[in-house]
């Protein structure tokens, strides 16, 4: 018999407290591992989202939205500026334009405006004079869509093109640094025109060759056309200039101190925005159920720590004879001490397993809850969907990251591994250890000629 | 081999100072039984305490085969009290959960025995008290007061000490199991020449022991 054994037996004496006490520590340490799994699943997965989104930073002029809006175009002046920059990896540029058929190019549009088209062709202000009859309003208001081409000097960057997929159905690419008169055109334009690799049709006062057809698996972008940056500069008169800059940190630690220098250094004259920032109010409900793991690991922590020290402060005090008898028959406080704080360590131990179980048990039921729970998660699929439902080139790039965030949600399963387990028996150990602490405060000040004068 | 002298203990009350202990002279021999008779509030226990190292004197010297403990700081006094001093209580005062056996085997474990020694000891020792067989298994909440009262004896003598000091050991008992009790404390002083000093205010026991001191105020009255 030791001060081993002799605290495990003591944590035994009395089997309705052992059962009650154990059980309520079982109920804080089970709270504390589910919180502490769900902040670790909810903090993995938000740095998984984040790397999923990437790196990416968006630059357009100030005021330019597409094709709408105004102010003045970047220029490759800027583009050198921001290439100065340090921990950026790569820089895209990219030119939009548009054609109109019958005017600047002979090929005609593969999209019909239909009742969509017109209308917003009759917002830009068709003018309808008194006496018009329907016939001439109709054929007024009434529009061919104009034929978007984009220029991007690297294919494999899809945010230039603003599609997620580009396959080369037939042809080649062609050097995105030439000045050849050359053009890849998407596939609905192909067949509209009857184009094929080789084919030319006038654009901009030439003649263009085709040199491949391509396919984004989009109606709108696979009736486009896609040209050489300096010689789309040439054509539309906008040389030296880009209307879009993608910008690549080398690491998602580093994109927000990019982000920053390029604000500094183009001041007004631009949008930044980084595919981070819009992750980041989408990722907010994630970062709320973080705080509140964190807040309740502390606290369930804390109430485990008190509700072992007040049972070891009334065991104390129930055994303050007995710690007087022992103290008189030549055990020293150090003595006593351990065999209270293996007592303490034997009910927290014990109330472990039980939480461990139940923590395991519960981790994801209540992750779920609190995912479900949290009021953003349903407005943010809802911004999603107006987003995609408004307009432009730009709207694909955000609908696809924020998709990517949508799926954080449905995706998120607690993950209970050893570490987690290491980690909970060992708050078990500082719990009890520290629990135990001031109670063996007290049993060092019992002084055993009390136990002769209480008899 | 006790030797008490100028023993003061003195306690403050609000504004006053009680001498619980006011300077006692006397001395014990090897192996001899001894009683301190006197009411209550005499100062039995606070001597007894002082005796045993529970508590440290105002003043004056305590000398246990000629160490003395008035001096000792903290440390020597808990290996004192482990190596010289057995304390039996009128309350027994045994570890509820532990069986008589264990009981008995905790000092030894204090001063540093080995398990098999501890058992080997406590069983003997057990026997010697008159408890043996299955009720050395026995909690003590399923033996008598007289058997609890063994248990504290064997418990006592576990190191060889020196001196016993038992405060009131029959107070609980019955008066023929305490005659068996103090009749086993006689008989214990001679065969293991450890010095006995009972705390009681039965006269009839008192007038078994050698030597009776006679506590009045404090001090000897006799």
């Amino acid at each position: 018999m030791g001060i081993i054994s002799r605290g495990i037996k003591d944590a035994f004496r009395n089997t309705i407290r052992t059962v009650s006490i154990t059980f309520i520590l079982a109920l804080s340490i089970a709270m504390s591992l589910i919180m502490l799994i769900a902040l670790k699943t909810v903090q993995a997965k938000i740095s998984n989202v984040k790397s999923s989104i990437g790196n990416t930073i968006t630059v357009t002029p100030a005021g330019v939205r597409g094709f709408e809006g105004g102010g003045e175009l970047l220029t490759t002046g800027d583009l050198d500026n921001i290439n100065s920059i340090a921990h950026i990896a790569k820089t895209t540029e990219v030119l939009s334009d548009r054609l109109t058929p019958n005017q600047d190019t002979n090929l005609v549009s593969a999209i019909d405006p239909g009742s969509f088209g017109n209308r917003m062709q009759a917002r830009n202000g068709v003018i309808i004079s008194e006496g018009t009859s329907r016939q001439e309003i109709n054929s007024k208001r009434s529009f061919t869509m104009p034929i978007t081409v984009t220029a991007t000097t690297d294919f494999n960057v899809l945010a230039s093109l603003s599609v997620s997929q580009f396959k080369l159905a037939s042809g080649q690419l062609f050097d995105p640094n030439t000045t050849e008169k050359v053009a890849l055109v998407g596939q609905e334009i192909a067949a509209k025109n009857n184009l094929s690799v080789g084919s030319t049709f006038q654009a901009y006062g030439s003649d263009v060759t085709v040199s491949g057809i391509f396919d984004t698996g989009n109606k709108f972008t696979n009736a486009a056309l896609v040209m050489p940056i300096k010689t789309l500069q040439t054509f539309s008169n906008q040389v030296d200039q880009i209307s879009t800059l993608i910008v690549q940190s080398d690491s998602i630690d580093t994109i927000s101190s990019v982000q920053n220098e390029i604000k500094s250094k183009l001041g007004d004259k631009a949008d930044v925005v980084s595919q981070q920032d819009t992750s980041d109010q989408a990722l907010k409900p994630l970062e709320n159920i973080k705080t509140i793991s964190l807040y309740s690991l502390i606290g369930s922590l804390a109430a485990g720590s008190v509700i072992i020290f007040l049972t070891m402060l009334m065991i104390v005090r129930e055994r303050r004879r007995e710690i007087g008898v022992l103290k008189a028959i030549g055990s020293s406080n150090i003595g006593i001490v351990s065999q209270f704080t293996i007592e303490a360590l034997v009910l927290t131990l014990f109330a472990s397993i039980i939480g461990i179980i139940c923590g395991f048990i519960f981790s994801n039921p209540v992750l779920r809850a609190l995912i479900e729970n949290s009021e953003s998660t349903g407005n943010i699929a809802n911004k999603t969907v107006q987003i995609e439902r408004g307009a432009g080139m730009m709207v694909a790039r955000l609908g696809g990251s924020l998709d990517s965030t949508k799926d954080a949600f449905n995706n998120i399963h607690a993950v209970l591994g050893w570490q987690t387990i290491g980690y909970g028996l060992m708050a078990a150990v500082i719990i009890a250890i520290i629990g135990s602490a001031i109670p063996a405060f007290f049993i060092s000040k019992v002084r055993p000629a009390e136990v002769m004068r209480q008899e | 081999m006790l030797s008490v002298k100028n023993l003061i203990k003195k306690f403050r009350s609000g504004d006053t100072n009680v001498f619980a202990v006011n300077d006692i002279n006397f001395t014990v021999e090897t192996g001899a039984f001894c009683t301190i008779i006197g009411k209550s509030g005499s100062g039995k226990s606070t001597l007894l305490s002082l005796l045993g190292a529970l508590d440290k004197p105002t003043s004056g010297s305590i000398e246990v085969d000629g160490d003395d403990i008035a001096k000792l700081g903290d440390s020597r006094l808990i290996e004192y009290r482990r190596k010289k001093i057995g304390f039996v209580f009128q309350n027994y005062n045994l570890i509820p959960n532990l069986t008589a056996l264990e009981n008995v085997m905790i000092p030894m474990e204090f001063n540093g025995v080995d398990s098999q020694g501890q058992r080997e000891r406590a069983e003997k020792l057990l026997d010697q008290v008159g408890l043996s067989g299955d009720k050395q298994n026995r909690k003590p909440g399923r033996l008598s007061g007289g058997e609890q009262q063994r248990v504290a004896i064997a418990r006592a003598l576990a190191n060889k000490p020196k001196l016993i000091l038992a405060d009131e050991p029959t107070g609980n008992l019955d008066s023929a199991t305490g005659k068996i009790i103090v009749n086993l404390l006689k008989n214990l002083a001679k065969s293991e020449q450890t010095t006995i000093i009972a705390v009681t205010h039965d006269e009839g026991i008192a007038e078994q022991a050698a030597v009776t001191f006679k506590l009045k105020d404090g001090k000897i009255a006799n």
